[in-house]
């Protein structure tokens, strides 16, 4: 007995923030420069009205044209922009979707690694009989926290949301899991602002992070050199514990998703692990870094481009806010 | 690990930042946060071309203080240059 990843799709907002708008925007940022660098020429953005549970609900109704939404006995739904700090979303992601009532349903809050914790509940959900058939949703919308002074955030983060519907199946698909915390980490990624620890504060004052980004406190603030930095030391040790885990090596695996982070990091990640440039998905061109959306995204992408095909065994590892991170392999 | 050249770090420090003009000169007094090419970008491959060459990372609180590429070796520390 085991578990699978069975059917993927996904939902991008309709408004684009093109590398030219952002040119147009900041006069010292080169539409060229940003898509060589970070390889994102454009991102879609939710409008005002629209939130991260309204994406999550288009893209589980596209993944259940394809699938009988009876069937689904479990809903997973991460995010770090719920609609409310109560109810909790999924419980109205269950009613707009008129899936059963006799389901479980709760939200999680992680952001890049949310993917890889998804299927490890997943996962154990099944395996302790608890569900049978999972519906898990990664919808995020950091766009609404940064601030629109903030030529850095606005360049790298888009909004999307994927559906992934994971089911008991009679071989194992799913491998064994790395999971790491470090909370040391927690203020290089975070909105100060407007949770219960600081309230939302109307006369915040900007605050110029020495290189043309403005924001406030009210807003998000990434610390990419930091997390750079993170990322340099947990990534190569998250691969080689996962691959460990699972007792097979770089060699063994047919292909690599990481989470889509920004192309030059990705890129020296991949270096510096040594993962040949044609086993390694990089690609975020027309989405940017969507969070928790990134690796299902990637691999439904890979998966119609046929980068991957069935039997393929498959290396995920999210890493990010928290900090927090997690590794798998699954096989598709 | 073997000890670096200031040349050779000036040369690839040149890379990271994308310097492509050979004739610009770029010595330890140079400041680097005055230079045109210097932006957020170019911190992340200063950040890479460190790891890379001295398997070291530095706290970007640290980074803030860099003044001239002098400041920088520095920072990684004198002990791994020539």
């Amino acid at each position: 007995m085991g578990t699978k990843i069975s059917n993927i799709e996904y939902y991008l907002p309709e408004t684009l923030l093109t590398n030219d708008d952002l040119e147009r925007k900041f006069s010292d940022w080169s539409s060229e420069k940003i898509e060589n660098k970070v390889g994102i020429r454009e991102r879609h953005i939710v409008r005002e009205d629209e939130t991260a549970l309204d994406l999550a609900l288009k893209a589980a109704e596209k993944v259940l044209k394809n699938y009988d939404k009876d069937k689904i006995d479990f809903l997973l739904l991460c995010t770090q922009s719920p609609d409310y700090y109560l109810p909790t979303s999924s419980c109205i992601l269950q009613d707009k979707l008129r899936l059963k009532t006799n389901i479980g349903a709760f939200d999680y809050n992680l952001g890049c690694s949310g993917f890889v914790y998804g299927l490890a509940l997943a996962k154990s959900l099944i395996t302790s009989r608890v569900a049978k058939n999972i519906l898990l949703i990664t919808s995020e919308t950091y766009n609404k926290h940064i601030h629109p002074k903030d030529k850095g955030n606005r360049t790298i983060f888009g909004d999307a949301a994927a559906a992934t519907i994971i089911e008991k199946s009679e071989e194992e698909h799913i491998g064994e899991f790395v999971l790491g915390t470090d909370g040391s980490g927690y203020k290089n990624l975070i909105v100060p602002n407007g949770g219960l620890r600081n309230r939302y504060d109307i006369n915040a004052k900007e605050i110029d992070d020495g290189s043309g980004s403005i924001r406030t406190d009210n807003n998000l603030y990434m610390n990419g050199p930091e997390i750079f930095n993170f990322t340099i030391k947990a990534v190569p040790k998250v691969v080689s514990e996962t691959l460990g885990k699972n007792n097979t090596t770089l060699d063994d695996l047919d292909y690599v998703v990481f989470h889509q982070a920004n192309k030059y990091m990705n890129e020296y990640l991949r270096e510096k692990i040594g993962i040949p440039k044609e086993k390694y998905y990089l690609n975020l061109l027309k989405t940017g870094n969507t969070v928790s959306a990134t690796i299902p995204i990637a691999i439904k992408e890979a998966l119609d481009n046929k980068l991957i095909k069935k039997g393929d065994k498959v290396l995920l590892v999210g890493f990010g806010v928290g900090y927090s991170w997690g590794g798998t392999i699954i096989k598709i | 690990m073997e000890k670096m050249k200031t040349e050779d770090f000036i040369k690839e420090l040149k890379e990271a930042l994308e310097i492509e003009d050979e004739d610009q000169e770029i010595t330890l007094e140079t400041n680097l946060k005055e230079l045109e090419e210097y932006d957020s970008l170019s911190v992340l491959s200063i950040i890479a071309m460190i790891d890379k060459n001295f398997g070291k990372q530095i706290p970007s609180i640290d980074f803030i203080k860099i003044t001239t590429i002098k400041s920088l070796i520095d920072l990684i520390g004198k002990e791994h240059f020539e």
